[in-house]
C-alpha cells in the first residue's frame, strides 16, 4: 500500500512516498513506520504505544482517521495513507 | 497623544477634494463597542456613508483604521485595515494587512485615517508625527508599487508606505493596496477606491509608541499567549518552516483542491509540484515575519535562470499558489510565483485574479471567448500564457482589461455567469464547497463575498482545530461557523493576525484586549462584540442592495467526479437554515430585531 508523507515529516522519510505492505491497522502502520524511520516514533506515537492524537493527522483514502475508526481503521493493499504534522494556513 | 488604554487617540481626516486635514478625538464608545480596525472602521464607515454610494464616486469614503493591539507587545499585533464599500462586490468591503505599516500610525499618533472626496490632481499622503500633509504625486502616478515605495523611502527617510500600482489607477476592480512592497491590503479592490481618489500613497513616519492600561497584566498574557504559540505545531513550526502553500497536499489529500475553475473536481495529481514542501526546495530564499510576529509564514523568494520568470520577492501564499496553479491547471511553480510576483508589484488580489484567468480559460476551452478577443490561446496549463494574461492585467493590455473586472462580470460579458466560481461577485479562495461542507457554507454568508478568513471552517473540518469536524457532513456547522465568523470579527478588529488563532483562542485574545483596554468584561461579553460587527456589517449590506446567500450552482449541482468526496455536491441549504438559527435571524437571513437590540445596533 502506499504511504505518503506531507511537510516535515518528508524531511524524516527522505521522500515523498513509498510502498509499505499492509499491516492490520493504522496503529500498526505507526509502529511499522517508526521501525523504519526511528525519528518518528516520538512524534507520531506516545511512549505506551499509543497515537499522539491531534498533533499528528492521519489520512486513509483522503479520510481522517478520526472520522473512520481511529488508529483501528483497518488498512488493505488498496488503500492509501497520508501523514503529515498538523499544519494550516489559508 | 497617548491615551494609555491601546489607543493614541486621535483620528485624521482628510478632505482630498478642498486638501483640508483635521484631527479629531478617537470615538472612544464606538471603539469600545466595535472593538477597532475592521469593527471600528466598519462603525465609523457606516455613520458617514450612504451605504448606496457608487464605490468609486467621490462621495464615497475610505478609511484606514488600527486595532488597539496594533503596535503594541501583543502577540502579532502589526495589522491594520481598510474599509470601504468594495468596487468589486458592491458590499462592505474591509481589507487586513500586516507588515509594520499599521504600528507605524499609531508610532505617528494616529489611530486610523478617513479619507473623503477626491483630489483633482495625483496626491500622497505623508505623515510624520505632527506633521501631516498632502503632497504632490504626479511623478509617481503611473508607477508601480516597489519604484514608489523606493522613492518615498528616498525621498523622505525611514518611512512606511501604502501604496498602490496602475491597476489601482486604473480601477482594476480587485485592485489592493500594498504596504511594506509585498502585503496587500488584498481583497474587494480596495486600490480602486484608492485610486478613484487620485490618492497615490500614504507614508508614515513615527517616532512615539502606545501604552496599555494594565502593562503588567498585559505582559503576563503576552507570555502565556506567545508560550502557546510557540509550543503549537502550526504556529510554532509548521507555518514558518513551509509557509502557507504547506497546505496544498493535505487540502488535495481529502478532495477539496478545485481544479480547472473547479469544473474538473478537486483532486489533482500535479498538486506536489506547487506545494510548500515544493517551493522550499526550490525559490524560498527565507522565511519572513510582519511586525512582532513570531510565526513568520511569510515566504522571501526568487527565481533566477528562467528567463522571463526571473524575480525577486515575496510567496505565494497558500491561496495565490492554488489561484494560479490547480484553478488554472498550471503545475510550473516558478510561473505561479512569477504571476504573484506580478500581483505585488502592481498591487492586485491573486485570488481574484488567478480564478479570473480561469474562469476565461474555462469559457476559452467551451468556445464561449474567441481566440480573437485573447490575441492568443487561453487554456488549462497553459503556464505561459497564464503569465502573460496577468501582465496585460497589470499593464492595462488588451484583453487584460478585460480579466480586470473580474471573474463575474467576465463571465456575464460571455453569457455564463454561472462559471463564476464567485459569491457576491467576490472569487472563492482554495477550497471546495463539495469536499469541505463548511467552508461553502462560510462562502455563501461571508459579508464581503467569496472569503476564506471570515471564519476559517477548514480549522475545524480538515486540521480538527480546536474540535473535528468530518468535512462531508452538515451537521452543526451552522453554530460552529457562527463562532468562528464573531471571533475573526474580533481578532480582525483588534488587531493581531488570525493565524494566531491557530495556537490561541477566545480566552488569549479576549485576556490581551482585556489588559490593553483596561477592560472587565467576560470572554464571553468580549466575543459578543464580534458578534456585533458582523451584524452591523450584514445590516449595511442589506441596505447596500446584497445578493442572497447562495453559491455557483456547479457546487450546488455538480458531482464531484473523483477523490474522497466523490459524488458530494455542498448541501447549503440545510446547513443555512441552522446558520440562520444560530444567529437568531429569519429564516431569510435577516436579522431580527430583537437580535439587534440586544447587540445595541441601530444602524
Amino acid at each position: 500500500m502506499l504511504v505518503k508523507f506531507f511537510a516535515t515529516y518528508r524531511q524524516i522519510a527522505g521522500c515523498k512516498s513509498c510502498d509499505v505492505p499492509a499491516p492490520g491497522n493504522v496503529l500498526a502502520l505507526m509502529e511499522a513506520l517508526s521501525k523504519r524511520w526511528p525519528e518518528f516514533r516520538n512524534l507520531i506515537l506516545n511512549e505506551d504505544g499509543t497515537d499522539k492524537g491531534d498533533d499528528v493527522i492521519i489520512m486513509v483514502n483522503g479520510r481522517h482517521i478520526d472520522h473512520l475508526d481511529g488508529v483501528a481503521t483497518k488498512l488493505t493493499e488498496d488503500d492509501y495513507v497520508a501523514v503529515t504534522p498538523l499544519v494550516a494556513g489559508g | 497623544m497617548t491615551r494609555g488604554n491601546g489607543w493614541v487617540g486621535t483620528i485624521l481626516r482628510v478632505n482630498l477634494t478642498d486638501g483640508t486635514i483635521k484631527k479629531e478625538p478617537l470615538n472612544m464608545k464606538d471603539a469600545n463597542d466595535f472593538v477597532g480596525a475592521r469593527g471600528l472602521g466598519t462603525k465609523y464607515y457606516c455613520n458617514e456613508v450612504d451605504p448606496k454610494v457608487d464605490p468609486l464616486s467621490p462621495e464615497n469614503k475610505m478609511i484606514f483604521m488600527t486595532g488597539p493591539l496594533t503596535g503594541t507587545a501583543a502577540c502579532s499585533a502589526g495589522r491594520y485595515e481598510v474599509v470601504s464599500k468594495a468596487p468589486l462586490t458592491g458590499i462592505i468591503g474591509a481589507a487586513n494587512s500586516g507588515g509594520h505599516f499599521g504600528p507605524e500610525l499609531k508610532y505617528a499618533g494616529y489611530d486610523g485615517i478617513i479619507f473623503e472626496g477626491k483630489a483633482d490632481h495625483p496626491v500622497y499622503l505623508h505623515i510624520d508625527d505632527e506633521l501631516v500633509e498632502l503632497l504632490d504625486a504626479t511623478d509617481l502616478w503611473g508607477q508601480g508599487v516597489h519604484p514608489v515605495t523606493e522613492a518615498m523611502e528616498e525621498r523622505h527617510g525611514k518611512v512606511r508606505v501604502a501604496t498602490i500600482g496602475t491597476p489601482g489607477e486604473r480601477g482594476v476592480l480587485f485592485a489592493a493596496i500594498m504596504n511594506d512592497k509585498n502585503r496587500a491590503a488584498g481583497r474587494g479592490g480596495m486600490g480602486a477606491v484608492m485610486g478613484s481618489k487620485n490618492l497615490k500613497a500614504v507614508v508614515v513616519r513615527g517616532t512615539g509608541g502606545v501604552k496599555v492600561a494594565n502593562p503588567e497584566g498585559f505582559m503576563n498574557e503576552i507570555t502565556r499567549a506567545r508560550t502557546m504559540l510557540r509550543e503549537h505545531p502550526v504556529t510554532g513550526a509548521g507555518l514558518g518552516a513551509l509557509g502557507t502553500e504547506v497546505l496544498v497536499n493535505m487540502i488535495n489529500e481529502v478532495g477539496g483542491l478545485p481544479l480547472h475553475n473547479a469544473r474538473d473536481g478537486a483532486f489533482w495529481d500535479k498538486a506536489d509540484d506547487t506545494s510548500g514542501e515544493r517551493l522550499a526546495q526550490t525559490y524560498l530564499v527565507k522565511n519572513q515575519g510582519c511586525f512582532g510576529c513570531t510565526i513568520a509564514c511569510g515566504r522571501v523568494t526568487k527565481i533566477e535562470g528562467r528567463g522571463n520568470l526571473d524575480g525577486f520577492g515575496e510567496g505565494p501564499e497558500y491561496e495565490a499558489g492554488w489561484s494560479y496553479g490547480a484553478a488554472c491547471g498550471v503545475n510550473d511553480l516558478g510561473a505561479i510565483v512569477k504571476a504573484n510576483f506580478i500581483c505585488n508589484e502592481q498591487g492586485m488580489d491573486p485570488i481574484t485574479l488567478g480564478s479570473t484567468v480561469a474562469c476565461a480559460m474555462e469559457l476559452f476551452e467551451m468556445g464561449a471567448i474567441p481566440e480573437s478577443d485573447i490575441g492568443f490561446p487561453l487554456r488549462f496549463g497553459d503556464a505561459e500564457a497564464m503569465v502573460k494574461i496577468t501582465q496585460m492585467c497589470a499593464d492595462g493590455e488588451g484583453f487584460g482589461n478585460v480579466i480586470g473586472l473580474g471573474s463575474y462580470r467576465l463571465a456575464e460579458k460571455y453569457g455564463h455567469p454561472e462559471l463564476s466560481m464567485s459569491t457576491k461577485k467576490q472569487e472563492m479562495p482554495a477550497y471546495d464547497g463539495r469536499a469541505i461542507q463548511g467552508i461553502g457554507l462560510e462562502y455563501a454568508t461571508s459579508n464581503r463575498g467569496g472569503c476564506h478568513v471570515r471564519g476559517y471552517m477548514i480549522s475545524p473540518e480538515v486540521m480538527g482545530i480546536p474540535v473535528k469536524m468530518d468535512p462531508l457532513t452538515t451537521e452543526g456547522k451552522g453554530a460552529m461557523l457562527k463562532t468562528f465568523q464573531d471571533l475573526t470579527a474580533l481578532c480582525d478588529s483588534t488587531g493581531i493576525c488570525l493565524f494566531t488563532t491557530f495556537g490561541i483562542g477566545l480566552p488569549e485574545i479576549a485576556g490581551q484586549y482585556r489588559e490593553a483596554v483596561g477592560s472587565t468584561e467576560t470572554d464571553e461579553e468580549i466575543l459578543l462584540k464580534g458578534e456585533r460587527i458582523w451584524n452591523l456589517e450584514k445590516r449595511f449590506n442589506l441596505e447596500a442592495g446584497v445578493e442572497k446567500d447562495t453559491l455557483p450552482p456547479r457546487l450546488l449541482r455538480e458531482a464531484l467526479p473523483s477523490g474522497p468526496a466523490k459524488g458530494k455536491v455542498n448541501e447549503l441549504q440545510t446547513m443555512l437554515a441552522d446558520y440562520y438559527e444560530a444567529r437568531n435571524w429569519t429564516a431569510d437571513g435577516i436579522p431580527t430585531q430583537e437580535k439587534l437590540d440586544e447587540l445595541s445596533i441601530t444602524y
